[in-house]
């Protein structure tokens, strides 16, 4: 996010039109206030949520699972991605199996995980972990194996150990492509954790949205969903930003 | 059978090395002696193996035939006073870490303790004339820069050899010219032995002690095509040496020869 | 991927999975286990085989695959041109940025609510909610395949006194066509993942309502039976268009790469 690029006056002109239509259509009833609540609705459901502090609690349920399961596959993605990506004959034997599974849905792990574990918070949290690792675990092995072979051989004319090697060279040279997969996983774990809610009927923002949905509290919704959008925006821009501190040695002359 | 003096006793044996690669013999027969303190200089066209011979010395790469000696033993790896400069610096450079912390890794490699590294890592980039620049990152350096900051990781190991792979190849003219007074300036002091693989024929005579000429394509013969010994004045300067008659010779008979086997 | 793993296929790779289920249908047999929850191997091919023959895989397949696709058509159709529109135009791309910024992030399963408020359940509310979430990368990756056309064409239509309707047609689309048939095929594997999350989730219909189904009926080799059916449906299309692409820009230096 380039953020003076954003908010220049264009662009607020522009989104701020965009408000006033929705306003506007439903003030002209054009669409009918049960399917597109007006923003003056979804704004007051919004503030009523957050005074009765449910709103505070749903979405810190969400957030929590979305972070744990990132975490947790974050760190197992970028573990095992630097056992693989580190060594040729594992790489052999297992691409096979990890192409196959890359065009899986992450979700369509949810019925398996339903079988094996039943409707629990447990089911969603490995759910959402098993989902997120992917990205993380095949961009790690990914940086890992796109080593230039010249650091191999500064490595060996050094002598390092293989964990020096590992740890000094591997991993910061792997940290781009790692950071990359740890934001798609962050968008995965928050569908998933979503997914999870609605399924497993856990307190989050995922099933009240549903909920609000069954009730035709279309202003309810409208709120939750908006929420959910902050949550995706807040938890990528910091990420971005956290790769932005990392990765300053890439800056151009 | 030769006798040599024991304070002579070459430092770096080539004993009749033979690569294979796969089916294609890339080295044949190569034989050669190095002192210690002596500065040889490798030329020879594209596939005549010169690049290997870098590896074969530091170990990463084994003879098929032959031996390769240092101070008396085979080559088995590595050795930690063994260092090598590549011709492309910039992949040999870690771009996640600063000009310091690029020569830090030679010393965190030796174990050397933390409290004397910021010294040694001073001194070494004052050699180079990069102290400077200690905070900045590889990719804000120019091309000669880079280079030199590889240089002085590698004299971080404190070598009794320097191998060096066309280091000054990707330079322009004028930077070239500098690091090559630079080198020798640097080798003087500390008496270390150097590998220097060029194409670049004034190079070669201009640095060197002596001058290897390879072949391609050995077939049955020796890839060691010519030997030039390099009788030129030290310190060498850009402007006289190139000039002496000596020099001339040298390039002269170094130019044919390179006719004659392209 | 290496090309090399193409040129020469490596036989480990299937060692794997090849042994684990052998190891499955033999510890299965072997214990001789009647479970809800596990199913062998034998069984999970029998199941597969039966659904196809009776059709109801293939009707699923079509239910999904026509939901994904139509999706796509709608929201990757919109997105490419507004792609094009915001690549061709900086002052619009610039307007647009908050608002897009804003929007993006709102995660596809969060419309499945308002798409079964307004539509209930079936076709539309699916493709609704695949055309939302394919929009925006083929918006992002159209803006991106404009940016990327060598400067120096546009030099060169300046210098032939091209018209825009002309520079469009005959020098930014062609050399922009290879990345964008990229975002096409990337948008392919997208819109089939949210086409299954979808029917998980709420709508009754498809593949994914179909793992659902015989999840709860508990039928675990007829759910692991269509696991392995959707995972081949979407590597089957990807490896087609892959094909279809490496064909159609055979001529082209820049070649999308697998991501």
């Amino acid at each position: 996010m380039k953020w003076p690029q954003i908010l220049s006056p264009g662009a607020i002109a522009v989104t701020l039109a965009l408000g006033t239509l929705w306003a506007g259509v439903c003030a002209m009833q054009w669409v009918s206030p049960v399917f597109l609540p007006s923003p003056g609705a979804t704004w007051s459901a919004l503030l009523a949520g957050i005074a009765k502090g449910e709103l505070a609690q749903l979405t810190a349920g969400t957030v929590e699972r979305m972070v744990y399961g990132w975490a947790l596959a974050s760190l197992a993605g970028i573990a095992l991605g630097a056992l693989i990506g580190t060594s040729a004959a594992l790489r052999a034997w297992l691409a096979p199996t990890f192409e196959l599974m890359r065009p899986l849905p992450a979700s369509a792990i949810v019925p398996v995980a339903i079988t094996f574990i039943g409707l629990s918070p447990a089911m969603v949290l490995i759910v959402i972990t098993f989902g997120a690792v992917w990205p993380v675990l095949l961009a790690t092995v990914h940086g890992f194996a796109s080593i230039e072979p010249r650091l191999h051989e500064v490595g060996r004319v050094l002598r390092l150990s293989r964990a020096a090697f590992i740890f000094k060279i591997g991993l910061p040279n792997a940290l781009p492509d790692a950071l990359a997969g740890m934001r798609l996983s962050l968008t995965i774990a928050l569908i998933l954790a979503i997914v999870g809610e609605m399924l497993a009927s856990q307190q989050g923002l995922g099933t009240s949205i549903l909920q609000a949905a069954r009730s035709f509290r279309a202003a309810d919704l409208f709120a939750g969903v908006a929420l959910l959008g902050l949550i995706g925006l807040v938890s990528n821009a910091l990420l971005s930003m956290a790769e932005h501190r990392v990765l300053r040695w890439k800056q151009p002359r | 059978m030769n006798v040599q003096p024991v304070t002579a006793a070459p430092l770096i044996v080539f004993d009749r090395v033979v690569l294979d690669f796969g089916p294609l013999r890339i080295i044949n027969e190569l034989s050669f002696t190095m002192k210690r303190g002596e500065f040889v200089c490798v030329i020879g066209p594209s596939g005549c193996g010169k690049t290997t011979l870098l590896r074969l010395l530091t170990g990463l790469v084994k003879p098929t035939g032959g031996e390769v000696r240092h101070n008396g033993s085979p080559v088995s790896g590595p050795a930690h006073d063994v260092a090598i400069v590549f011709q492309d610096y910039a992949k040999a450079l870690l771009p996640w870490r600063t000009v310091a912390g690029n020569v830090s890794l030679a010393l965190e490699a030796a174990k050397v303790p933390k409290a004397e590294r910021a010294d040694r890592i001073h001194a070494l980039l004052a050699k180079v004339g990069l102290a400077a620049h200690a905070h900045k990152y590889p990719g804000q350096l120019s091309g000669g820069m880079q280079q030199r900051l590889q240089i002085a990781r590698c004299l971080a190991q404190e070598p009794a050899v320097l191998l060096m792979d066309e280091p000054f190849g990707a330079l322009d003219a004028m930077t070239r010219q500098t690091l090559q007074d630079e080198m020798l300036q640097l080798v003087a002091g500390s008496g270390t032995t150097v590998l220097f693989i060029t194409h670049d024929l004034e190079e070669a005579i201009y640095l060197g002690d002596t001058v290897l000429a390879l072949r391609a394509g050995p077939g049955e013969r020796s890839s060691l095509a010519q030997r030039f010994d390099v009788h030129l004045p030290r310190p060498r300067d850009q402007l006289s040496t190139r000039e002496e008659p000596e020099f001339l010779h040298l390039r002269r008979l170094a130019f044919e020869h390179v006719k004659d086997t392209h | 991927m290496s090309t090399a793993a193409h040129r020469r296929f490596d036989l480990r790779g299937l060692v794997l999975p090849l042994v684990l289920l052998a190891l499955a249908e033999a510890a299965m047999r072997i214990g001789n286990t009647e479970s809800d929850t596990l199913a062998r191997p034998s069984d999970v091919a029998r199941a597969l085989w039966e659904a196809l023959r009776d059709g109801t895989v293939l009707v699923a397949s079509a239910q999904t695959l026509g939901a994904a696709l139509g999706g796509l058509a709608l929201g990757g159709g919109l997105g490419l041109l507004a792609g094009l529109w915001f690549g061709l135009s900086t002052r619009a791309e610039r307007w647009s940025l908050l608002s897009v910024e804003l929007l993006r992030p709102v995660p596809s399963v969060a419309l499945i609510p308002i798409a079964m408020l307004v539509y209930g359940f079936g076709f539309r509310m699916e493709i609704a909610v695949v055309a939302f979430t394919c929009f925006w990368p083929m918006l992002l990756l159209t803006q991106a395949a404009l940016r990327e056309v060598e400067p120096r064409l546009f030099e060169v239509v300046r210098v032939l006194g091209l018209g825009t309707a002309e520079r469009v047609s005959k020098i930014v689309l062609p050399a922009a066509a290879p990345r964008v048939f990229v975002a096409f095929r990337l948008g392919v594997g997208i819109a089939l993942v949210v086409a299954v999350t979808v029917e998980i989730a709420a709508n009754p219909q498809g593949l994914g309502f179909g793992l659902m189904s015989a999840q709860q009926n508990l039928r675990p080799d007829l759910m692991f039976a269509l696991l392995l059916w959707v995972g081949a449906l979407g590597w089957a299309l990807s490896a087609g268009l892959l094909l279809i692409e490496r064909h159609l820009f055979r001529h082209t230096r820049a070649q999308g790469g697998n991501p």
